[in-house]
Parts: structure tokens; C-alpha cells; sequence
């Protein structure tokens, strides 16, 4: 890539993040209401589009075009939905907006060649968790449109907040693309020794027998011997800390605010 | 002579009420109401020191008087004793080249370069100082006595008594000083104990403002005690009354400095020290512009006035004229103001006592008066005045104390009230108070056979002296005397000139010049005369009121109305027996006049050259007893047996009487002069405070408190708008990074 | 050796999820959508791991997927518990409800009075709500009877 295409790409970029704050910002609920809300909501559902269309263009070329489009396809579901999930007013629809954005995800991790993953998240965010959600969200549902639902916390800050963390994101990864010398300035201490340009990211070689390329087609006999072989006591680790929160949450859940209040003052201070 | 050596006993003096004040402090909540034993047998030690200190040094003296056959200039007597060196500094001060002071009385020793300033706990005892050490012991102890009566069940019985003894201790302490500067410590020391004793009762709103007003008036003569101090040292170079070995500078009252005709500067500095030292005594001893504290300081306990206010304290300004008269001799313009002074607060003083009907501030008013009797006298810058207004102070001492005593008799009686209107006819109720308080009265109006008759003779004879110098130049001129006084008019010289051309045997010859001057102690006299008059009205008015007529008793005296406790009596009787005979036997035998006359500053030529013979003028005794006498028959007439509540003065005297009632307006001239003006210039000053600089101090406390307020809006409460904050900061450093650490 | 592509894209898409995640947790009152927020913050990580794990071709990236899934469900246990119990003291879903902690002399930050709502466009579904006997209607009950 020139000079001139990296800072074409760059201006782009940065034209693109900033469609999306704008987006964003108007699409987020600040309480207007009526036609003022609506048409704000459709200008920025059209920003939107602009910034995912200038995105796309200045997306890199995948090697074949199925691969290519499965993956626009996948990370546009992803992107939408994920923004959708922060713009609606309703949690209800967050949520269903949410597991929309899931099968996005899923189906990028799927395309960057995690299928077990792809398929966990799709089990345990969207067949778990999120039910959990839904069902909070029956307990705890006021009635009719809640107040705080149609109005944000500094909505503005929160989207150039947003916005310039995507931008610093996109200008690493863009330097990333660009090369060795341009993507880490501070130069490493394998540089030094070797006095030469070594590139900053090298393939790490395989370290164990069981590891190997993820791309395989034993991939998960592979995951599942590199997770409980490798890495046990992780897992281990983390089955206790799914113990501990099961007895956490039924511990707090079991003592309502009006049982604490009806406690007396010496149990309720005591361990 | 002495069975102890005279330096030791001397130090007795003030040491053993000292002892006596710091004993009752420690120990006055143990003793209880036996608080009064240590002060009052210290008192009584020391008196008994004391006396026996005076009767040593007079018979000294007096000996030495009669080896002389009988002549009136006695060598000067005194002894010093230095307990320790205070402070000492080498080379404080240069004097200017042309110094008058030092340069005329350290020709002996060579013009010295630089002087040490050298300061000792000197204690002199010389007559003047024994007179005044007896007088306060004796007075001081029958008032500890009283007292014990008085002041019984009162809550603060241990702290009148050890303010006391501390008093006695002071005043011996003043009047025992060598040195201008331990003369202006214990000026303030009886200053603080006077302001102790009037606020006494200090829940008592007036005493409290009394004892104030006391003080702050009294501040004003400090200051100019002070001023003269620091031109005495300016001046003199020195500040001892003796010569001493540690000063290369003759003292300002020693030996040398008084034998030597010119060793007291004159002119505008002379006359400033004179002048700063009178107004010193003014404040100190209640005369015209600061006499206002004093009528005030009734306010405390009776003893503590007939102690302080009366007898002992105020008395400390004609001591130190007295003990000055050297540099007052040299300024006779200064002279003249004491004498103008005094006789005018003597009249204006008994004018408004005329009217008073509150028994304690008749009394205040007649001290005052009294005092302005002793300057007149000291004004006239004779030896007779000196030792006139002496004798006069230590009779005025006796016959006071006994009057405030029995005042204070008559208001324990009465349960607190001295409103002279409120009672009468006391004379069956309390048969020795009032024989007694009869005695005090006879001797303040100077009759006959009583003590004040012949101090007040003494005094109208000085001033007569000075009045009609011709009349008593003839009058003494068939005397044969060494040091007889004579007359000369300098008309050409045009201002007074005393012309002192030698020391001891030769003609000594004075000239006063001025008729203006004579005049001027002409009209002294009369007025003096006058206020006789007005003295004797007063007195018995006020025993009148008090004692004849009908009986009356106020409510609060209850029907208990009687004679004192024997403790309070008996110092009554004592001083009316005191008060009866020291007149007649210290005129007599000349004996104090003799005794005085050999105090070195009265010794000394320029005052020993005015001694004239001791005489009994009888037509100015004539004079004198008629004044009296019109006075008492006047009193008499209007008040003797009436009920004393009758409205006899204002019918009498008409408008005046509204003057001499508001006191001449002076407290509320002062108000308006300079208690207003300074109450602006507080609030004003209060104002600037509170405005301007808290202002300043609360606009530099605002800036943190604005910023503070500013920042204070972000703490919101909001975890979200914290988490806002976060994000932002955190990109905001990624960002300057990414800046910095751009290729 | 650079990013493949799709590698620089998979980093991009979580990016972007990262930053929709972070928007969404800062501008949003309610609990349940901060905390969906959250999670879709958690799923860039996730797609941005994974991505990496491809660069270097080995599983580090997928295996720390997996105890992110973990953690995440265990967060979600609790933190839902959390939200639960801050429902029941207010009443409200509303993070704003917790301002305690403010300054003392600050106005409380209430909700402004909102314009009102446009129906028509807001449709707002509505879930039987859970442990609550439903009300039935009699109607119905006799109709079905005779059926």
C-alpha cells in the first residue's frame, strides 16, 4: 500500500468512526420523543449505514469471495445487532437484539475457524445466559415504559468516548497491516540484540504435542486435550469458581431486603 | 541603738508582708476563716519593725538636732542597702557633648564616655522613708484588724488578705526604693493591687467598671511617671536617688549632686521632669484632671479604701514630689502648677463633696480635697511646705482611716446601704463609731486641739508664707538664723531666680521676684482658706446626717441595727486616740518638721535655705478656726437634729447644686472628649477587622472553597458518569501515548 | 510476517463490538442493558482472541475464550442476583437510583420530565410476568368448559 492509499484508507477510517459516533449519538434514547426522536432515528440509522458501508470499503480483501461475504454477512449481523442492543429502548428487545448479535459473533468466530467456540457461545450465551436475562427481566419488569429506558447517561461523551477508542483500535490494526516498521515504534530487546529488524509478532511455535494447528480437522479432540491437558488446573480452577458463584448467588439471593430488615441488628452485623 | 542591724530591719519591712500575702495565697483555702492570721501578724511584725526603725533614726536625728541647739538644718541621714544588682549594662549610653545634667555633677570624676546602666534593688531608709514605712504599717494593721470584722463570711476573705499584705509589701516597697526605676515597678504594683482591691466584688458590675476606670485613669499618670523616668536617665544619666559605686554619675538625690548649687538642670527639660512626675502624682494621688477614679473606687470594700484610697496609696504622689523637691526647687514654674493644682482640686473637690449624699464618696471627695491641701503645700517649694504637706499626710493618714472605718461601721450596721438620706440618728444606735467618727470629723475640719487643726495651720502658713513674703519677712526678721530666707526683687531678671551662692553657713540669699507669683499663692490662700470653710460644712453635714436626729434605720439593716464587733471598734478607738494627739504632739516638739528636715532632699541648700523658725502664727490660726467654725455652725444649722433626707442643699445652693452634683461634669466631658471618640475609633477599628481583613483572609479562604465548589459538581453520585470520566481519561492518555510514540 | 486479512478483520469486527459494548455500558441507565453491554464487550475480546489465536496458529486464544465463557457465565449468576436484589429496594432497574454517594448539597439527578410518547412507534412487548398467578378470565374458563 502507498503513502497515499494508507492515508486515503486513514482519512476514510476516520470519516467512517466518525459516521458511527454521529450515528450512535442520535441513535441512542435521550428522551425527545414524538417526531423529534423519529426522524433522529432514522438519520442516524442512515450515518450508520454510511459508516458500515465506509468500513466495508476499507475492509481488506479476503482470499475467496465466499469466504468473503460469508464474513461481511456474519460481522454486519454482529455489528447491527450489537449496536441495536444499546440503542433499543426496550431490555426486552436489547436481549432479543443481543442473541442476534451472538449468531453473528458465532458465526465470525466460525469463519475465523473456532467452530467449537462458535457453537459454545451460540449454547451457553444465547441458550443459557441469556434466558437467565429474560427471566430477570420478568421479575423485575415495571410496568409499562420505564423512564430511565428513554433516556441516556452523557450520551454524547459516551459516543466519542466510543469512537475514539475505535479509532485507536483501527489505527493499530492499520498499522498492523502496514507492516513491521511502522506498527511498534519502541523497539524490542530482540532487535536490539540482534541489531537487525525482527519482525514484533512471530508465530509462536507449537509448544506442546497436543497443541497443533487449530485449522485441523480433529479440532476439538485437539481444543479438549490442549484445555484439560495443558491447561487443568484452569479448568479446574474455573469449575470451583463456577461453584462458587452457584453458592454465591443462591446466598444472596435467598436473603430479600425485607428478611434483612427484619433481622436482628447483632446477626445481621455479625459473619 | 538598734538591736538588729538597721539594713536588716529595713528589709523586714516589705519582706514579712510579702511573706505574709504569699503564706495566705498558699495556705488560704486551708486556713479558712482564719485567713486573716497570716497577713495580720505579718503586718503587725512589720509595723512593729517599722516603728522601731523610725523611733532608731529619730532619736538619731533629733539628737543630732539638739547637739546643734536646735537648728532646723539637719545633716542628711540616710543608709542604703542593695540586696542584689538587677540589671547591669556596660556602655548604655553616650550622652550628647552637651549634657547639662551630667555635665555639671560629674566635673569630680572626669566627663564620663559612656555610662553603665546599672540598676540594684536599693532600699534607702532616711526620715521621709521612715515616716512614710510607719505610717502605712500602723494604718495597714488596724485596717488588717478591722478587717477581720468587716470582711467576715465573705467568700473571698483569704484574697482580701493576701491582697493586702501584698498591698503593704508594695507600698513599703515604694517608698523604700533608691532608684526611679523600682519606684515606677511598685508606682504599678500598688496600682494593681488598688485595681485588685475596687473590683473586689468584681461579680458587681460597677466595681468592675470602677476598677477599670481606676486603672485606666491611673494609666495615664504612668505614662507620664514613664516619660520622666526616660528624661530623668536621658538627662541625669542615672536613675538612683543615692551615689552609688556602680554609677560613675552622682545620683539624681545624693550627697553630691545635692551639695552642689548647680546640680539639677532647669529650663524646658527640668520643668518637663517636673511637670511629668506631677502628672504622675495626679494620677496616683486623684488631683484635678485625673481625680475621677477615685470617688469610683468606693466601689470596694470599705477597708481596702480607708487603706488605700484614703491613707496609704494615694498619698504616693505627694511622697514623690516630696522626694523630688530638689528638681522641683530648680523649676518654680513647676512649683507654681503643683500649687495651682492642688488648692484648685482642694476647693472644686470640696464643692462637689458639699452635695454628696453617699457617705463613702463625701469621704473620697474630702481626700481628694485633703490631697490637693499637700500639693498646695508642696507647691510652695519652702522646707515648711514640704514638711507641712508631710504632716498634714500622715495626720490626713490617721483622721481618714478613722472616718472610712467608721463609714464602713456604719454601712456593716446598715446592712450594706450608705446613702446618708436612708438612715439618722445613729448616734444611740452605735455609741462608739459615732464618738469616734465626731473625732475624725473635728480633726478633717481642723479644729483646735485636734491632729488636722495644726496640719492645716502648717499648710496655710506655707502658702501664706509664699503670699506675703514681706509680712513674714518682717515677721521673722528679728531671727537670727544661719539659713534665714530673705527677699530679693530681680525686677531686671523679670523671672524667678533661685540663687543658691553657697552651700552651708553663708547668707543664703532667694530671690523670688515675681509679685505675679506672689499673687498667685495669695489667691492660693484664700481659696485654701475657703476650702477649709467648705471642709468643715461638709464634715458635719455628713455627721449630721448620720449620727443626730430622729432614728432611722433602712430595711435592709433589719432590726438588728448595732454597734460593730469589738475587733472593729478597737482600730477606731486607736485611730481616734491617733487622730486626737499626733497633731498636737508632732507640732509641739517640732519634731517631724526637725525629723523630715534631715531627709537628704530636703537637706539639701536649695530647700534647707527656705527653712524659716518654727512659729505659731496665731492670726493664721485665728483664721483658719473661724473657717472652720463657720462651716460647722452652718452644717449645723441646716442639719443638725433634722431628719436627713431634707432637700436643704438644692433649695440652698440652686442651680449649682445640679453642678456639684453632676461633679462638674468632668466624667461626662471625658466621655465625650475621649471615651466616644475611642469607642468610634474601636468600632471603627472593629469594622476594618471584620470587613477589610477578615474580608481579605475569607476571599483567600474563597479561592479553594470556589474551586472546591467547582470540582464538587463532578461528585455526582453517578457510577455511570464516573465510568464516563474513566473512559475518557484513560483514552485521553492512550491517545497523548500514541502521540508520542507516533513513527 | 503480517496479519493475514482476515485476521486484521476479525480484529477489526471486534473492535467495533468492543466499542459498541463500552458506548452501551456508559450511555445506558438500565442494569439489565448495561449488562448486556457488558457481555457484547466480552464477546469482542472473545472474537479479537480468537483472531490472534489464528495469527500464531496455536490455542491459547480459544482456550482463554473458554474461561471467558466461564467467567461470564459466572458473572452473570451473580451479577443478575445483584440486579435483583437492587430491583426489590427501589424498584427500578435504574443505575441512577444509586446516588447516594453525591455530594451532599448537589440536586439529586432525577429523571426530567420526558415528552410525552409516541405510541405509535414505541410498541412495547410484554412478558407474562414470572410468579405472578395470571388473572384469568371467567369467559374464557366457561367457554372452555363447555368445549
Amino acid at each position: 500500500m502507498t503513502q497515499d492509499g494508507l492515508s486515503a484508507t486513514g482519512s476514510l477510517l476516520a470519516v467512517a468512526v466518525g459516521c458511527a459516533a454521529a450515528s450512535v449519538w442520535l441513535l441512542l434514547p435521550r428522551g425527545e420523543g414524538g417526531l423529534r426522536e423519529r426522524s433522529s432515528r432514522r438519520f442516524g440509522m442512515l450515518l450508520g449505514a454510511v459508516a458500515l458501508s465506509l468500513f466495508v470499503a476499507t475492509g481488506h480483501r479476503l482470499g475467496g469471495i465466499g469466504e468473503e461475504a460469508t464474513f461481511l454477512v456474519v460481522s454486519l449481523v454482529a455489528v447491527v445487532g450489537g449496536v441495536a442492543t444499546i440503542v433499543t429502548r426496550s431490555p426486552v428487545y436489547s436481549a432479543i437484539w443481543f442473541a442476534l448479535a451472538l449468531a453473528g459473533v458465532a458465526g465470525v468466530l466460525l469463519v475465523l475457524g473456532a467452530q467449537f467456540l462458535g457453537v459454545a457461545t451460540i449454547i451457553v450465551y444465547a441458550g443459557a445466559i441469556l434466558v437467565m436475562f429474560l427471566f430477570v427481566l420478568m421479575l423485575a419488569q415495571p410496568t409499562g415504559m420505564a423512564s430511565y429506558d428513554r433516556v441516556s447517561n452523557e450520551p454524547l461523551l459516551s459516543a466519542v468516548a466510543g469512537a475514539v477508542l475505535l479509532g485507536l483500535l483501527t489505527l493499530f490494526i492499520g498499522r498492523l497491516a502496514a507492516g513491521p516498521a511502522t506498527c511498534c515504534a519502541v523497539p524490542s530487546k530482540a532487535t536490539a540484540l540482534a541489531g537487525g529488524v525482527a519482525p514484533p509478532i512471530a508465530p509462536l511455535p507449537p509448544t506442546d504435542s497436543t497443541g497443533g494447528d487449530p485449522l485441523a480437522t480433529d479440532h476439538v479432540a485437539r481444543l479438549g486435550g490442549e484445555l484439560f491437558g495443558r491447561h487443568l488446573l484452569a479448568v479446574e480452577a474455573a469449575g470451583l469458581l463456577l461453584l462458587v458463584a452457584l453458592i454465591g448467588s443462591i446466598a444472596m439471593v435467598s436473603r430479600t431486603p425485607a428478611e434483612e430488615q427484619s433481622l436482628p441488628v447483632a446477626r445481621r452485623a455479625g459473619p | 541603738m538598734f538591736s538588729l542591724d538597721p539594713a536588716t530591719l529595713l528589709v523586714l519591712v516589705p519582706a514579712l508582708p510579702l511573706a505574709g500575702a504569699i503564706l495566705t495565697v498558699a495556705l488560704g483555702r486551708l486556713l479558712g476563716s482564719k485567713a486573716h492570721w497570716p497577713a495580720v501578724v505579718s503586718i503587725a511584725a512589720a509595723a512593729a519593725v517599722a516603728v522601731t526603725l523610725l523611733i532608731g533614726l529619730g532619736r538619731e536625728v533629733l539628737g543630732m538636732v539638739h547637739d546643734d541647739h536646735g537648728s532646723a538644718s539637719a545633716a542628711p541621714v540616710e543608709s542604703i542597702t542593695t540586696l542584689w544588682q538587677w540589671a547591669s549594662v556596660p556602655d548604655a549610653y553616650v550622652p550628647p557633648a552637651d549634657s547639662p545634667g551630667i555635665d555639671l555633677s560629674a566635673k569630680a570624676a572626669g566627663r564620663p564616655e559612656s555610662l553603665p546602666f546599672s540598676i540594684g534593688i536599693d532600699l534607702r531608709l532616711d526620715p521621709l522613708t521612715a515616716v512614710m514605712l510607719a505610717v502605712i504599717t500602723c494604718v495597714g494593721l488596724l485596717v488588717a484588724i478591722y478587717s477581720i470584722g468587716y470582711m467576715h463570711d465573705d467568700p473571698g476573705y483569704p484574697r482580701f488578705f493576701a491582697l493586702v499584705a501584698a498591698f503593704v509589701f508594695s507600698m513599703s516597697m515604694l517608698v523604700a526604693a533608691s532608684n526611679f526605676l523600682l519606684v515606677y515597678v511598685f508606682w504599678e504594683a500598688v496600682g494593681a493591687c488598688s485595681y485588685l482591691l475596687i473590683g473586689f466584688w468584681f461579680r458587681k458590675p460597677t466595681a468592675a467598671a470602677a476598677a477599670k476606670k481606676a486603672f485606666l485613669v491611673n494609666r495615664v499618670g504612668d505614662f507620664g511617671l514613664a516619660v520622666a523616668v526616660f528624661l530623668l536617665w536621658m538627662t541625669y544619666g542615672t536613675l538612683n536617688f543615692h551615689d552609688s559605686l556602680t554609677s560613675p554619675v552622682p545620683g539624681i538625690l545624693g550627697a553630691e549632686r545635692l551639695a552642689d548649687a548647680s546640680g539639677y538642670v532647669a529650663g524646658a527639660v527640668g520643668t518637663a521632669i517636673c511637670l511629668l512626675l506631677l502628672l504622675a502624682a495626679c494620677g496616683k494621688s486623684a488631683q484635678l484632671p485625673l481625680h475621677v477614679w477615685l470617688p469610683d473606687a468606693m466601689e470596694g470594700p470599705t477597708p481596702a479604701s480607708a487603706l488605700i484610697h484614703a491613707a496609704t496609696m494615694v498619698t504616693a504622689g505627694v511622697y514623690l514630689v516630696a522626694r523630688c523637691a530638689p528638681l522641683y526647687v530648680a523649676c518654680p514654674e513647676a512649683l507654681t502648677v503643683v500649687s495651682i493644682v492642688g488648692a484648685t482640686t482642694a476647693f472644686v473637690a470640696a464643692l462637689i463633696g458639699t452635695v454628696q449624699n453617699d457617705l463613702k464618696r463625701v469621704l473620697a471627695y474630702s481626700t481628694i480635697s485633703q490631697l490637693g491641701f499637700m500639693f498646695a503645700s508642696l507647691g510652695t517649694g519652702t522646707l515648711l511646705g514640704f514638711t507641712a504637706a508631710i504632716f498634714h499626710l500622715v495626720t490626713h493618714a490617721f483622721f481618714k482611716a478613722l472616718l472610712f472605718l467608721g463609714a464602713g461601721s456604719v454601712m456593716h450596721s446598715m446592712g450594706g446601704v450608705i446613702d446618708m438620706r436612708r438612715f439618722g440618728g445613729l448616734r444611740s444606735v452605735m455609741p462608739i463609731t459615732a464618738a469616734t467618727f465626731l473625732v475624725g470629723s473635728l480633726a478633717l475640719a481642723g479644729v483646735a486641739p485636734f491632729a488636722g487643726f495644726f496640719s492645716k495651720d502648717e499648710i496655710l502658713a506655707s502658702l501664706h508664707a509664699r503670699g506675703w513674703p514681706d509680712a513674714h519677712a518682717e515677721h521673722h526678721g528679728s531671727a537670727t538664723h544661719d539659713s534665714q530666707a530673705h527677699l530679693d526683687l530681680d525686677a531686671s531678671a523679670g523671672k524667678p531666680l533661685w540663687l543658691v551662692s553657697d552651700s552651708r553657713g553663708g547668707a543664703v540669699r532667694e530671690a523670688i521676684s515675681d509679685t505675679a507669683a506672689a499673687g498667685t499663692y495669695r489667691t492660693l490662700y484664700w481659696m485654701s482658706l475657703f476650702t477649709a470653710f467648705l471642709t468643715a460644712f461638709y464634715t458635719f453635714r455628713a455627721v449630721f446626717m448620720t449620727f443626730t436626729g430622729p432614728v432611722r434605720v433602712p430595711d435592709e439593716a433589719g432590726h438588728h441595727a448595732h454597734e460593730s464587733p469589738p475587733v472593729m471598734t478597737w482600730p477606731l478607738v486607736i485611730l481616734a486616740v491617733a487622730a486626737t494627739v499626733s497633731g498636737w504632739l508632732l507640732f509641739s516638739t517640732h519634731a517631724l518638721s526637725n525629723f523630715l528636715a534631715a531627709t537628704p532632699s530636703l537637706a539639701c541648700p536649695a530647700v534647707a535655705a527656705t527653712a524659716t523658725p518654727h512659729a505659731f502664727h496665731i492670726d493664721l490660726a485665728i483664721q483658719g478656726t473661724l473657717a472652720a467654725a463657720m462651716g460647722i455652725v452652718l452644717a449645723a444649722l441646716g442639719y443638725l437634729g433634722r431628719r436627713s433626707d431634707g432637700p436643704l442643699m438644692d433649695r440652698f445652693l440652686g442651680p449649682l447644686e445640679t453642678l456639684f452634683a453632676h461633679r462638674f461634669y468632668v466624667d461626662e466631658v471625658y466621655t465625650a472628649l475621649i471615651v466616644r471618640p475611642l469607642e468610634i475609633l474601636a468600632m471603627l477599628a472593629a469594622a476594618f477587622d471584620r470587613y477589610v481583613i477578615d474580608g481579605l483572609v475569607s476571599a483567600v479562604a474563597g479561592i479553594p472553597l470556589a474551586a472546591g465548589a467547582a470540582i464538587r459538581r463532578l461528585q455526582s453520585g453517578l457510577v455511570q458518569r464516573y465510568a464516563v470520566f474513566g473512559a475518557i481519561g484513560t483514552l485521553a492518555i492512550v491517545l497523548a501515548l500514541a502521540w508520542t510514540l507516533r513513527p | 510476517m503480517n496479519p493475514s486479512p482476515l485476521v486484521l478483520d476479525g480484529l477489526i469486527v471486534g473492535a467495533m463490538l468492543f466499542a459498541i459494548g463500552l458506548v452501551g455500558i456508559l450511555a445506558r441507565r438500565n442494569l439489565i442493558v448495561m449488562f448486556l453491554s457488558a457481555e457484547l464487550m466480552l464477546q469482542g475480546v472473545s472474537v479479537s482472541l480468537v483472531a490472534w489465536s489464528r495469527h500464531h496458529g496455536d490455542w491459547g486464544g480459544h482456550v482463554l475464550v473458554i474461561f471467558v465463557l466461564t467467567v461470564a457465565a459466572c458473572e452473570a449468576a451473580i451479577a443478575l442476583v445483584i440486579v435483583l436484589q437492587a430491583f426489590a429496594r427501589t424498584g427500578r432497574l435504574d443505575v441512577a437510583a444509586w446516588q447516594s454517594l453525591r455530594e451532599s448539597n448537589l440536586p439529586r439527578v432525577g429523571d426530567r420530565e420526558l415528552p410525552a410518547n409516541d405510541d405509535t412507534v414505541m410498541e412495547f412487548p410484554r412478558l407474562t410476568p414470572a410468579g405472578v398467578e395470571p388473572a384469568i378470565d371467567e369467559d374464557e374458563l366457561l367457554q372452555r368448559e363447555h368445549v
